[in-house]
């Protein structure tokens, strides 16, 4: 038992080494806020396309459809070796985008995030789908009575109430999204996963990976907590009953 | 006479294996006030919806103010966009849900289309739009969002919304169907100053009243046709067919 | 899509998926039996598989047909390397030598390198045989034998490359293995812009080839035969660093590490030590360098 707390609880080497971890610790968080923009206005993206009708654009509704489920039916860890194994050597992509050194940040950040979008955008794309699926028919028949084409009523109308919907299960994926940047740290980012299995192997002890759990939880946990509020109160909403919603 | 405002020819509209217009023509005037009564399933909303485009025919001929309204792409046969822009514009709807936009004031809701779809500049649309509100009697309730006006003002909304593009023709579907009947006055009252102004309306409904009072023809609708149409006084007071007859002994037994 | 092609279309993959995991498990060969050393030995090994029954009677001619279980991280050529069931390399084979001289056969384990001196310290197996620097801070947690092997570490680069050595370095992009003592020597004299430790030895060589980084600092033999192996790339320095490899047991075990160091001595004596370097390094041992150093390790 002794050893136990040896090896996870030392809070001399957790001392030691806490602004090492810290430190990246904040590139979890920075690869994150990255992301996590990219992906919002990406799943946005997709899952307008999705719907937008007309036959011209069966190709690209279909293509949406396929890439959405292929891409969530990929571990991210996969996605992520593909693209840093492989991108590197498709040499008719010019160096620049190939292995990306963009805004002081080297290609490791930019093919964990280009992974994260991918994969988290198919799963907003599908959040956003819920929340305009949510909204209720009358609304796009107003507006396309009133003139507007399917792409204005989606802008003016459609979307700014579907993304009242969502709150819950949006922040249900970024919560998990922030966790899965760990899984950079296969292709050797300096995020806070790596730098505590250095310190393992450094020191023999895994009290820094206890450290780096504990500054997830510090975060996931209240967004955890939050989520179920949003929840909670978006079903006082419907029971109470605020519009007349006549069948 | 001049040609019809508004001429249905022979329209036949499918719902995947069912079809719920077998054949409606009709004949609307500049000015006229068209209420069509029926059953429920009979096709008198399916009818208004084919006009303006939210679920083209697939068979017949729509004339509005001469052009036939079908040859666009809201009909499926893949031209250029130019029809369904000239439908909307100038055939208004309200609905019986209102379908207001709730997260826009009242004034913003009328503003919305004459500013994105008609281009027009932001403080011309709201003086138009005041304008508008203030002759359904809602001048001072501008900035107040859809959830806190009752029923009756929301549809009165959603009639000055429509008539913000200024529409040539304004459809009905059963507006105070959904409504408290203390409320029902003041949206029909709307309704018939409307039809005072000349404008041309189609209006479904199952208000015998107003149909009696404002309506200058009265179209009966059952099983996806017209069965019996002409003046309030004739088709109401007179009708020659029975299922009018059986449709009207039972509504206004109620 | 109608949601009866989708569906149909769901299952036929779903099929087609199942059909090839099937027939490829079948044709795969169902016998991966124990991971015996693929060593040279055509002698039937006394401790044939499955065949232990002798009670503690039998001392080291006996065939006591317990394994010996030897944590190593695979790939690491040309020490380790090869698929379950028939590992080969230095390691290996001398260990399956060193073993065939105390009468056990060892068995290998894969295991991530960072983790192996503390998994053999709790004795999740009895040894570690993985191309092992013996360093102080590893010394506290584990025992080690008498080296078993001189390394030094080399920069590897892109052929073409205008890096020529350590001094070189400055600045660059700079990859090595998670845990190692290249790492260690990255991060105090080569001074890189960035440093990148690699889960694997030859995650790090891939990303050199692919011009990913600049260059990967790793122990030398293991250099020398990625560069074979892979191509493109080339060894411009070596870097002398008096590291010594040792087979690493857990503190406790002070028998066994009595009779690896037996073992180890014995087939120096009789001439295995070198067939297997010779075999695996392509030149003969450095055998008085060895010497000195053994000599060394048993003063202290």
């Amino acid at each position: 038992m002794k050893v136990f707390f040896e090896q996870y609880f030392d809070f001399h080497i957790m001392g030691e080494h806490f602004g090492e971890v810290l430190e990246a610790f904040f590139q979890n968080l920075l690869i994150f806020l990255v992301a996590a923009i990219i992906a919002l206005i990406w799943g946005l993206v997709l899952a307008v396309i999705r719907q937008t009708p007309g036959k011209g654009l069966l190709p690209l509704r279909f293509l949406t459809i396929a890439y959405i489920d292929v891409l969530r039916a990929i571990p991210l860890l996969i996605i992520i070796l593909i693209i840093s194994g492989g991108v590197p050597f498709i040499t008719f992509i010019p160096k620049d985008i190939r292995i990306p050194e963009w805004f002081g940040k080297s290609d490791p950040f930019w093919y964990g995030v280009a992974g994260l979008v991918f994969v988290y955008g198919a799963y907003m794309a599908e959040v956003y789908r819920a929340g305009i699926e949510a909204v209720p028919k009358g609304q796009m028949e107003a507006a396309r009575s009133l003139g507007m084409s399917h792409l204005q009523a989606m802008r003016h109308i459609i979307i700014p109430q579907a993304v009242t919907k969502i709150p819950a299960p949006m922040l249900n994926e970024l919560i998990s999204l922030l966790k899965d940047t760990t899984l950079v740290s296969v292709i050797a980012f300096g995020e806070s996963t790596l730098v505590s299995r250095e310190i393992l192997a450094e020191r023999l002890n895994s009290s820094a990976l206890i450290l780096t759990a504990f500054f997830f939880l510090v975060i996931c946990l209240p967004g955890a907590r939050l989520v179920d509020i949003l929840i909670k109160r978006n079903q006082a909403k419907i029971t109470r009953g605020a519009h007349i919603e006549v069948a | 006479m001049a040609e019809p405002q508004l001429r249905l020819k022979n329209v036949h509209k499918r719902f995947g294996k069912l079809e719920v217009l077998k054949g409606v023509d009709l004949d609307v005037d500049k000015g006229e006030v068209i209420c069509i009564l029926g059953p429920s399933g009979s096709g008198k909303s399916t009818l208004l919806r084919c006009v303006n485009l939210l679920a083209p025919p697939e068979e017949g001929e729509i004339f509005l103010e001469g052009q036939d309204i079908c040859k666009g792409p809201g009909s499926g046969t893949g031209e250029s966009s130019w029809n369904l822009d000239f439908v909307r514009q100038r055939v208004g709807m309200v609905f019986q849900q209102f379908n207001l936009f709730p997260h826009k004031t009242a004034l913003e809701n009328v503003t919305l289309a004459p500013v994105t779809v008609l281009g027009k500049s932001k403080s011309e649309a709201e003086e138009k739009g005041r304008a508008l509100l203030e002759r359904v009697g809602l001048g001072n309730r501008l900035g107040q969002y859809p959830e806190t006006l009752s029923g009756g003002q929301q549809q009165r909304v959603a009639i000055a919304r429509a008539l913000a593009m200024e529409p040539h023709v304004m459809l009905f579907d059963e507006v105070t169907s959904a409504l408290d009947p203390e409320l029902v006055k003041e949206v029909l009252d709307t309704m018939r100053e409307l039809a005072e102004e000349g404008m041309t309306m189609l209006v479904v409904t199952h208000e015998i009243g107003f149909a009696r009072e404002v309506g200058d023809q009265v179209v009966f609708m059952d099983g996806g046709v017209v069965v019996e149409q002409g003046d309030p006084k004739s088709v109401l007071d007179n009708p020659r067919e029975e299922r009018t007859q059986k449709f009207l002994g039972l509504v206004l037994e109620r | 899509m109608s949601s009866k092609t989708r569906l149909a279309a769901f299952l036929a993959v779903l099929l087609v998926g199942a059909v090839s995991i099937v027939v490829a498990g079948c044709g795969g060969g169902g016998s991966s039996s124990s991971n015996t050393t693929a060593s040279e030995s055509e002698e039937g090994t006394e401790a044939a598989g499955g065949a232990g029954e002798e009670e503690a009677g039998g001392e080291e001619e006996a065939a006591t047909a317990e394994k010996l279980t030897v944590g190593s991280d695979i790939p690491y050529p040309p020490f380790e390397q090869g698929k379950k069931g028939s590992y080969t390399g230095f390691d290996v084979e001398l260990m399956g030598a060193i073993g065939k001289e105390i009468g056990r056969e060892p068995e290998f384990i894969d295991s991530s390198f960072e983790t192996i001196f503390r998994d053999v310290a709790q004795e999740k197996f009895e040894a570690v045989m993985s191309a092992a620097t013996i360093t102080p801070e590893r010394e506290e947690v584990v025992t080690f034998s008498l080296p078993y092997y001189l390394s030094e570490q080399a920069i590897l680069v892109k052929e073409g490359s205008e890096i020529t050595g350590l001094s070189d370095l400055k600045g660059k992009t700079v990859a090595a293995q998670q845990g190692t003592t290249g790492l260690e020597l990255a991060k105090e004299k080569a001074e890189a812009g960035e440093l990148r430790p690699y889960p694997e030895g030859p995650d790090a060589d891939n990303a050199l080839k692919a011009g990913v980084v600049e260059a990967v600092i790793i122990d030398a033999p293991v250099a020398k035969q990625q560069a074979e192996e892979l191509g493109g790339i080339e060894i411009v320095e070596k870097v002398p660093t008096e590291e010594t490899y040792g087979i690493a047991v857990a503190k406790s075990n002070t028998e066994l590490i009595e009779q690896i160091n037996e073992g180890l001595k014995k087939t120096i004596e009789d001439g295995s030590y070198t067939k297997v370097y010779e075999k695996w390094f392509k030149e003969a041992p450095p055998l008085e360098g060895l010497e000195t150093a053994m000599k060394e390790a048993e003063s202290k």
